[in-house]
């Protein structure tokens, strides 16, 4: 039994070991040798700065408008998506995911079109004023940067919170209607209380990914604007790796603190586990009239917001700005062979990105179970690791993995294993929580009926809790494929150039001004990125699971 | 439920074998397809070279004699960043270099202790290639010599903005550009993160401090908040092109060259060099190459520094680099009359000398970052 214990606690244990191996160690190296390098500014010096001041505010300050604005879009998207039952659901479930995995240079120029000067609504509102100047531009400043990332992060709640619905138990939706209870009223006790972790994981972790922007804040920022992340990126190239350091030590702290208060709210609130089941739906054509427009004018809200950029890529694929012509000849380079041609930076995306995710599923399991163990000290420890990833700066993590992993194993020609170490440690975050959310919702009755049946640990895991667990195992998985295919900081510093891959060869393409070889390689990525989401979504099954 | 389900229950072993397989197989197989094989390694920046009509086979042309000659295999590293990121990860290497040969550090980065502390100085013996002007502005002491250069300049879309109505273009001062108007036309790159954002700072403090005796943080102040700063190049350029409120760039000046040659037109972008009491100035930037301190192959490495030199590299970077070649007497193609040339401006870097942009670089910086973010 002795054995068997030991087994269990390393099981759960080890993603902690990982992330201590490959996120903690590096970090603290290069924290600990910029500190040791000498201070050409001094800790005190940066945290006394004005400037530091400004950033660390305005990081948070726009991250929780961020949040507050993805949640309020998300919300209703997530309740649409777990109740109407429509073809091509899941389609419209992996389109929202693509924002998450375009190169930040194509978001923006995408969110330019629609929201800049002369872009779509500009255009529009100039047409309806009369107006032959630009009236509104909305792609520039704080408001710019806050609907960007709502744009990025409103998929992430939509998805996360749907998926927690998908197993509110329709018998207590009855009762509650039996005795009389008004729809808010419902909401409000029944619902509410049910999507409550789902939506408290998925705002932290949308207020832990504006909270740490960069490429966004950089650019439509127009210099005037930054982050802390923004300051260690400075730091980081007018090589000052104490300032650097000290920085990115201030952002773990805050990480952490966060991710402890997320951690104790959670625990404070007792969950009666319910029966596990599943929601009651509708088809579009039992919605009554008003509730038709509300949802209509909703979608084309998230239309705006969420498929301008998509469809400005579609075009950029096809059509070359300086010719000014209508071409396929992006598509051409694509097919081409040998180091650097098309295909490359594809197998290059596809073998990082699903090892990652295969990776950050298996580990988030654990994590997940070790989040809910009974034992508070290592819950909460395990729990604070689980956001550790979203709040180390990339550079930081980057530069780390090549000090501490890629030089001293002699990997520098060929340092691929810190890329799919990067993208799996920034992918756990996401697959541990909804995996933790899923946990949540399952009736522990379920378990202990499996094991009186005489299940062994493996069939029971495998038979019984990830078929429940398949909802969040699938979110996850489509975030952590998503975060990993679209990382682009931690692997532009890593990467060699056999290792490039999409998002990278989209930036370099656009460097150079090949601008319909870019396109053609951003529709590639959004095709790819959906084909996967789709095939993840198969492979997690029917989303019930088979047990039921 | 139905019986379907329970029918098609496979053992978790065999999934959990089956999936270790196949995972190992496919890591195996990628581990194989990468592995490395020994070469000269040259650490370059991700555009180095990749301007022109060949960019895939560009490699094997420009140094495929010099493989030839000392049987080796060159491998030109361009890594996914610029000089600066280049520099950031020899420093990362330095317990264990991989590299050999480092090119693009230019004349503002090597004034910087890691750029030096990586590099190891070298005079090759045919030097004399070079104009002593050009390596006397990229670094005296040779850690780094001189393999092309370029002029950091204005650029403005003649479509869109023009002489006719804004006949100031012609002769454009920095107090033309606090006009609100022009100001909010013009997209730069941010000198925290960009070199040639960085000239365009040293270009206004140049003027500022040298030309005009005034204080250069004047003129950031007039114009925050309707100048355009953008993190790299490569987003300005696409910020300028796509955003038609963005009429002035940036650049740099073989920007109508390169467009004549790609479009075979009288090109639309025009220069705009900035102007002070009856001449035109500009920022010169010299991209230097330069020996990797501990690289493995340093007698290999000193053969390559002094074959990039010869007019068989040097009659490469005109068309490929879109920078002009370091090298004395390499003719240039005929688009280059479009181009900025060095005769045509006089240079900001004679009056604010090496020590002194040594000195205050970092002071400067954070002036400027104060300035714009407050």
């Amino acid at each position: 039994m002795k054995a068997q214990a030991l087994a269990n606690h390393l099981i759960l244990y080890f993603p902690l070991i990982l992330l201590a191996c490959f996120l903690v160690y590096p970090v603290c190296a290069v924290i600990a040798g910029g500190i040791a390098a000498g201070f050409r500014t001094s800790p005190l010096q940066v945290l006394t700065s004005p400037i530091t001041l400004q950033a660390l505010l305005f990081s948070a300050y726009q991250a929780a408008l961020s949040t507050l604005l993805a949640v309020g879009l998300g919300l209703p998207g997530a309740y649409l998506l777990a109740r109407l039952r429509f073809r091509g659901s899941s389609i419209v479930r992996a389109a929202m995911v693509v924002p998450f995995v375009l190169p930040p240079i194509v978001v923006v120029v995408g969110f330019l079109q629609m929201f800049g000067s002369f872009g779509f609504l500009d255009s529009l509102a100039m047409a309806v004023l009369g107006s032959q100047t630009s009236v509104l531009n909305l792609a520039t400043g704080t408001t710019g940067i806050v609907l960007a990332h709502a744009f990025y992060n409103v998929p992430l709640v939509v998805l996360m919170v749907s998926s927690s619905l998908e197993r509110l138990n329709p018998d207590v939706e009855e009762s509650a209607e039996i005795l009389g209870a008004s729809p808010i009223r419902k909401m409000q006790r029944i619902v509410l209380p049910h999507i409550l972790p789902a939506l408290l994981a998925s705002a932290t972790l949308t207020y832990l990914f504006c909270f740490t922007s960069f490429p966004i804040v950089l650019s439509l920022g127009g210099g005037a604007y930054s982050t802390l992340e923004v300051r260690i990126w400075y730091a980081f190239r007018g090589f000052d790796y104490s300032e650097a350091s000290t920085l990115a030590l201030v952002q773990i702290l805050i990480t952490v603190a966060l991710a402890f208060s997320y951690f104790r709210l959670g625990r404070s609130r007792s969950y009666d586990a319910s029966p596990t089941s599943s929601i009651k739906q509708f088809s579009i054509g039992e919605l009554r009239g008003r509730y038709v427009v509300l949802a209509l004018a909703y979608v084309a809200l998230l239309l705006v917001l969420v498929a301008g950029p998509i469809v400005a890529v579609v075009r950029a694929a096809i059509y070359d700005p300086v010719a000014r012509v209508y071409t396929l000849e992006g598509f051409g380079s694509l097919i081409s062979t040998g180091l650097g041609g098309g295909m490359v930076p594809l197998i290059n995306s596809v073998f990082y990105a699903g090892i990652s995710t295969v990776l950050a599923v298996i580990l988030g399991v654990p994590l997940a179970y070790a989040n809910r163990n009974q034992n508070s000290t290592m819950s909460s420890i395990s729990s604070i690791a689980t956001f550790l990833p979203l709040g180390v700066s990339a550079i930081t993590l980057a530069y780390g993995l090549m000090l501490s992993v890629v030089v001293p194993l002699g990997l520098s020609v060929n340092p691929w294993p810190a890329i799919v170490l990067a993208q799996t440690m920034i992918g756990l975050p996401f697959s541990a929580r909804s995996i933790e959310v899923a946990l949540r919702n399952i009736d522990p009755a379920l378990l202990d009926q499996a094991d009186l049946l005489g299940a062994s640990r493996l069939q029971r895991l495998f038979f019984v809790e990830i078929p429940l667990l398949a909802p969040g195992i699938l979110v996850g998985a489509v975030f952590a494929f998503a975060m990993a295919i679209g990382e682009m900081s931690a692997t532009l510093f890593i990467a060699l150039p056999q290792n490039v891959t999409l998002a990278v060869a989209i930036y370099q393409n656009l460097s150079v001004r090949k601008f319909v070889q870019a396109g053609a390689a951003s529709l590639v990525l959004v095709v790819v990125c959906l084909v996967a989401f789709l095939a993840i979504e198969r492979m997690t099954g029917r989303r019930l699971g088979g047990v039921l | 439920m139905s019986e379907v389900h329970y029918a098609g229950r496979r053992d978790p072993r065999k999934v959990i074998v089956a999936l270790v397989l196949i995972m190992t197989v496919s890591v195996a197989a990628y581990a194989v397809w990468v592995w490395p094989k020994p070469k000269l390694l040259v650490y370059t920046y991700d555009s180095f070279l990749a301007w022109g009509d060949n960019p895939d086979t560009i490699d094997n042309e420009v140094f495929g004699p010099f493989m030839r000659q000392y049987g080796v295999d060159v491998q030109i590293v361009r890594l996914q960043t610029d000089a600066n990121g280049v520099v950031s990860r020899l420093v990362a290497e330095a317990q264990r270099p991989v590299a050999d040969v480092v090119i693009g550090i230019d004349n503002i980065l090597i004034l910087q202790a890691p750029a030096r502390d990586v590099t190891e100085p070298y005079v090759p013996s045919n030097l004399n290639l070079v104009n002593d002007s050009f390596v006397n502005a990229l670094d005296p002491e040779h850690h780094v010599v001189p393999f092309d250069f370029g002029l950091v300049t204005m650029v403005y879309s003649r479509s869109e903005i023009n002489e006719t109505a804004h006949p100031e273009l012609a002769n454009l001062t920095f107090a033309d550009l606090t006009n609100p108007e022009l100001a909010s036309a013009l997209v730069t790159e941010n000198p925290l993160l960009s070199s040639p954002g960085l000239a365009f700072l040293l270009t206004q403090i140049a003027v500022y401090e040298k030309l005009l005796n005034q204080d250069w943080k004047s003129w950031w102040t007039q114009v925050k908040g309707h100048i355009d700063v953008q993190p790299g190049w490569t987003e300005a350029w696409t910020k300028w092109d796509t955003d038609p409120t963005k009429r002035m760039l940036v650049s740099y000046g073989t920007d109508p060259a390169y467009s004549y040659y790609t479009t075979n037109t009288t090109p639309d972008t025009a220069l705009a060099p900035i102007y002070h009491d009856g001449s035109h100035y500009a920022w010169m930037q010299v991209e230097g190459i330069g020996l990797v301190k501990n690289g493995p192959n340093p007698t290999l490495a000193r053969a390559f520094i002094d074959y990039c030199l010869t007019p068989s590299v040097q009659s490469y970077v005109a068309l490929n680099q879109w920078m002009f070649p370091a090298g004395n007497h390499i003719s240039l193609n005929a688009a280059f009359g479009y181009a900025l040339h060095l005769n045509e401006v006089a240079i900001l870097n004679e009056l604010l000398t090496r020590s002194e942009i040594a000195a205050n670089l970092s002071a400067w910086l954070d002036d400027w970052d104060l300035i714009m973010s407050t």
